[in-house]
């Protein structure tokens, strides 16, 4: 039973994570309508998660196992994408929040960036998600339907609320934090999420054999933090914390920080230029 | 347009594949079969899992790096290649009493 509630708290954390520093971010910046949109899109997963994971023997065998790992990868990928632009904007916005600059735009965000806030929450919550029903609906299977197969659902689903549970206690911490101080913890975050999502996805294609791994052990923390136990299912859910990378997933990793670096102090620049076109043009108006 | 050329830019990767060492492993309700499996150092191995349990299972190591869900009654590849000596557990995340190792020499 213990066992039951540890695998769903790991598959659900990665997932709770994301949707909270989603939810926190949203909220300290005063943009309350953009909290409806990151519920949605957990929401919607969790909904086509549950027809995934029954369909899984039927509809999805079609595509077959390999397609679907593929398709998983890409999906990855596209929400590091859609992620980075986000931790742009983001980082522009929280500028001009404590600048207290261009307040009243910002506070309705366009309709794009609502859609990007929604999608991330959905690839987040839709990844873990069809794992973890597999998980739950082989117990299930496995045990048949019946009173005694019960507690061990429970466990599973209280698993689950504990990972949220251990995403809000995270996430109290962060309202201690000064605006600034918060935007900049968030905005870091982000950026190893990120780069962490990354390194899955090239994980996953070495495991499907379209990518090679380069040098399949680089090094070996495990005897410092063990992949299974909570501090690497929190660094894993976090960072993709894995205590063997090879020598690819650690070079994507790496290489994601220096364009977004650069994107970064780019937006940053940009939207002081912005701001002080701003103040020179009111007067003359 | 960036999706079909990262999908042609798969397909290439994916060609250059070098000769490969097939080794078969099946799950059953009673664990992994063989639950030993040995490889020479270097190879590059096609790990065939085959889950003939009723349930999905998932292929997990930490050691190797892998993890892959299986559907009931289905099968799927592991690539692995470079593997250095030694021994590699593995186990099924969805029912940890199933454990196996590979033995690289």
């Amino acid at each position: 039973m213990l066992e039951t509630l540890l695998i769903t708290w790991r598959e659900t954390l990665e997932a709770a994570l994301v949707v909270g520093i989603l939810l926190t971010y949203v909220a300290r910046s005063g943009q309350r309508r953009a909290l409806r949109y990151v519920w949605l899109g957990s929401a919607a997963a969790v909904v086509a998660a549950l027809i995934c994971a029954s369909a899984s023997g039927g509809a999805m065998a079609l595509l077959g196992g390999e397609t679907q790992e593929v398709v998983q990868a890409l999906i990855v990928f596209g929400a590091v994408g859609v992620l980075s632009w986000m931790i742009v904007w983001m980082h522009r916005s929280s500028h001009s929040i404590q600048g207290n600059l261009h307040r009243q735009a910002d506070s309705a965000l366009a309709t794009g960036r609502l859609i990007g806030l929604a999608a991330i929450a959905f690839v987040a919550v839709f990844r873990e998600g069809v794992e973890t029903m597999l998980f739950l609906w082989g117990v299930v299977v496995q045990r048949g339907m019946q009173l005694a197969t019960m507690p061990l659902v429970g466990a599973g689903l209280v698993g689950a609320g504990l990972a949220v549970a251990t995403a809000w206690l995270f996430f109290r911490g962060f309202s201690f934090l000064s605006l600034r101080t918060f935007f900049r913890t968030t905005g870091v975050l982000l950026l190893l999420v990120a780069a962490g999502l990354l390194t899955s996805g090239v994980n996953k294609l070495i495991g499907l054999g379209y990518l090679p791994p380069l040098v399949p052990q680089v090094w070996n923390t495990s005897w410092l933090v063990r992949d299974g136990s909570p501090l690497g299912a929190l660094l894993g859910a976090l960072v993709g914390y894995r205590s063997r990378p090879s020598l690819l997933e650690v070079l994507a990793f790496a290489f994601y920080f220096p364009p977004m670096l650069w994107a970064l102090n780019h937006a940053e620049t940009a939207t002081r230029a912005a701001g002080l076109g701003d103040e020179s043009a009111r007067p003359a108006a | 347009m960036r999706f079909q050329l990262a999908l042609a830019l798969l397909a290439v990767v994916g060609s250059a594949r070098a000769e490969e060492l097939t080794i078969a492993l099946r799950v059953q309700a009673e664990g992994f079969q063989p639950a030993t499996i040995a490889a020479p150092a270097g190879a590059r191995i096609r790990l065939e899992v085959s889950n003939e349990t009723a349930t999905p299972i998932e292929f997990e190591s930490f050691e190797l790096n892998r993890e892959r869900v299986v559907p009931a009654g289905q099968k799927a590849t592991v690539y692995l290649s470079g593997l250095s000596a030694g021994s590699y557990e593995f186990f099924d995340d969805f029912n940890q009493k199933r454990r196996g190792v590979l033995t690289v020499e």
